[in-house]
């Protein structure tokens, strides 16, 4: 889950980490009385703010007024601005970059830093690897003295100014399950350090750990929540079932991130157009794969869907008894294609024939014959 | 030879009274994998198909002596579980369980390098050595013993690919599941490097996916130890950008971890490159592998 930036930082300011006086305002009545200048910055979950003018530098309350509402009706790419943060303007000497995330090739939490921030690291980390310092630390250990210091030498801070940020960043991953904290940038101002801008992800694997946290903040969130979603998004976000729209008029389910992806490349290869992605999953039951089709369901597009199953850990009888439990409610919704092997495939296909719904078990033929279902149903 | 397991391994399996657990034990005892102990917390002193069930894992490995573990529980428990099996020791673990937090991951893993055990997983449908021993839920049916090494980070891919190979009368070493990430225990490139080590192993089957960079770093493991052909097929050339492909690991970023940039890698390293399952045994024979 990702934050706002007022999110991240109410959890930096209770995690000791300095940041400038800001608010978030809900009226012009909270521009007034401000001590300008101020910056405005729309709270969006999109990167990329400062270049659609999303963030705004305001001298006075006049110049406030009328810029707040502008925000407040402004699209970040195709995310609408239902927040807008004021915060004081600061002076500025250096800009430096520092965040944690986990790493996956290192299998550890790892700090990233440059005395080069403000900009995209990305960039800094292709044009000028030398300028950037990575540091993973040991999951089991903590975060040590010793490793401060390397990171402090490397910046040309004083150790004492950099401790309190290292240890928060450290101490957010470990209380929350942070996948990512980032502060870019981290400026040197006449009042010291301040984080600036904060960029906080939250690992949704995780949610059980911290389930009131999660609820606050999606609460907090909501207005943002669900505007960009279709009804099979919706379905699928309430089921958790994954779901990716494509544009396509073919409807795709798998039991498995691999085959599904796989499936979709043959259904291109095939000269078809997939209208989805949507995979249950290693552990699926009958009660999931009738959901992914009534997600499907929704689309009005699509008039037939290829059901790419391979059992594993999932079983083909359970398979089958979710996809008859689905047509025997909506028996004309879908011409439906299945490929099904694997464990309890002859249980499962039995199933099958009782409803009159055909499968075979060589993916590349099934496949054949659904791009050629769904290219008649559209003529 | 094959890699991993092998007639001598003995299994522990956490989670054995659960219904996934229960249904997969079963067929594993069935395949003939040595499963010699189960453990579920409360049902100490009873026991599965003739196998005992214990308390805790200490007890099991100082009474039945396995050196590989299994472990089924859901996903809030799997560090937990993990960490008891790494601190008895026992030198490998597979993990199913899809879901676990990252940190949970990153703990256990550290913890496994310290005390010597190689994870596999999580998000993996385990390990099977054709004919030999099985310590997951792969389809058995799929498989056959032979000369090829599989390793797939999709557990389905792998089935689809043992399937046509064995159709073929090409069968394999040993299958590993490495997981649908983001976080891996075990790398696709040392999984090569054990089949490169294996005498046994003739070729070895690579099956990747978009997201990441670990195929490019198999390709460069590849690329400097030319020892055996390698055959891959990477999933996702028609994935958007952006989107998470249903494994945690299957999502492009930029330029980073296209099927075409690791595509482009791998042949570069040498590595033969299919687009179908179907062309797997075709290139395995033409490279001199007999059925």
């Amino acid at each position: 889950m990702r934050l706002l930036e007022y999110q991240a930082k109410n959890l930096f300011r209770q995690h000791g980490i300095p940041v400038p006086r800001s608010v978030l305002v809900s009226s012009m009545a909270d521009l007034r009385g401000l001590q300008y200048p101020q910056v405005l910055k729309a709270q969006v979950l999109t990167g990329g703010r400062g270049k659609a003018g999303a963030i705004q530098v305001v001298k006075d309350y006049a110049e406030a007024a009328s810029t707040y509402p502008q925000l407040l009706g402004m699209k970040v790419k195709n995310e609408s601005v239902h927040a807008v943060l004021a915060e004081q303007k600061q002076g500025i000497l250096q800009e430096y970059y520092l965040s944690l995330l986990i790493d996956k090739v290192s299998a550890a939490p790892l700090f990233v830093a440059s005395a080069f921030g403000g900009m995209d690291i990305e960039e800094v980390s292709r044009e000028a690897p030398q300028k950037i310092l990575k540091l993973a630390i040991d999951p089991l250990l903590g975060l040590q003295s010793f490793e401060i210091r390397k990171l402090a030498f490397f910046l040309g801070l004083p150790e004492k100014d950099l401790t309190p940020f290292m240890q928060a960043l450290f101490e957010i991953y470990q209380a929350y399950d942070a996948t990512l904290i980032e502060i870019n940038p981290l400026a040197h101002t006449e009042a010291g350090l301040l984080a600036l801008d904060a960029k906080l992800v939250l690992d949704d694997k995780a949610r059980f750990r911290h389930e009131d946290l999660f609820t606050q903040l999606e609460l907090e969130q909501k207005q943002n929540d669900g505007e960009y979603l279709d009804s099979s998004q919706k379905l699928a976000k309430e089921w958790e079932i994954t779901y990716v729209p494509l544009t396509g008029d073919l409807g795709l389910v798998s039991d498995g991130a691999g085959t599904g992806m796989f499936t979709l490349d043959l259904i291109k290869d095939a000269g078809g157009f997939a209208a989805n992605f949507c995979e249950l999953g290693g552990l699926a039951n009958a009660d999931r794969m009738n959901k992914s089709l009534e997600i499907l369901a929704q689309n009005p597009y699509v008039k037939t869907v290829m059901v790419s199953l391979i059992g594993g850990l999932t079983r083909m009888d359970d398979m089958a008894e979710g996809i008859s439990t689905f047509v025997r409610k909506h028996p004309d919704r879908f011409k439906l294609v299945v490929r099904m092997c694997g464990t309890k495939a002859d249980e499962g296909r039995a199933i099958l024939a009782e409803y009159a719904i055909e499968s075979g078990e060589d993916l590349v033929s099934e496949v054949a014959r659904a791009v050629e279902l769904a290219r008649e149903a559209a003529l | 030879m094959t890699i991993l397991i092998d007639q001598n391994t003995r299994v522990l399996v956490q989670g054995i009274t659960g219904s996934v657990g229960a249904f997969q034990a079963r067929i594993m005892l069935e395949y003939g994998t040595h499963l010699v102990a189960g453990v579920t917390p409360g049902k100490g002193g009873s026991s599965f198909e003739g196998i005992p069930i214990f308390n805790d894992v200490e007890k099991a490995v100082t009474e039945t002596a396995p050196n590989a573990a299994i472990c089924f529980v859901p996903a809030k428990f799997v560090r937990d579980a993990a960490l008891e099996v790494i601190q008895t020791g026992i030198p490998l673990m597979v993990l199913t369980t899809e879901g676990v937090p990252e940190k949970d991951m990153l703990e256990v893993l550290a913890y496994a390098r310290s005390k010597g055990t190689r994870i596999v997983g999580p998000d993996t449908p385990g390990i099977i050595s054709p004919g030999i021993c099985k310590l997951g839920v792969h389809p058995a049916m799929m498989f056959q013993r032979g000369t090829v090494g599989l390793v797939s980070k999709s557990g389905a891919l792998s089935y689809e690919v043992g399937r046509v190979m064995t159709e073929a009368g090409i069968g394999q070493t040993t299958v590993v599941g490495i997981g649908g990430g983001p976080i891996w225990g075990s790398r696709q490139a040392e999984i090569v490097r054990m089949f490169f080590a294996d005498p046994e192993t003739q070729a070895v089957v690579m099956l990747g996916e978009v997201g990441g960079r670990m195929e490019l770093e198999a390709a460069e493991y590849i690329k400097t130890h030319p020892e055996k052909p390698v055959i891959a097929m990477i999933v996702g050339r028609s994935a958007p950008e952006g989107a998470q492909m249903g494994h945690a690991g299957a999502i492009i970023e930029g330029h980073e971890g296209t099927a075409q940039g690791k595509i482009d890698a791998l042949k570069a390293a040498g590595v033969l490159v299919a687009t179908k399952p179907r062309e797997i045994p075709e290139l395995l024979r033409e490279i001199g592998i007999k059925a």
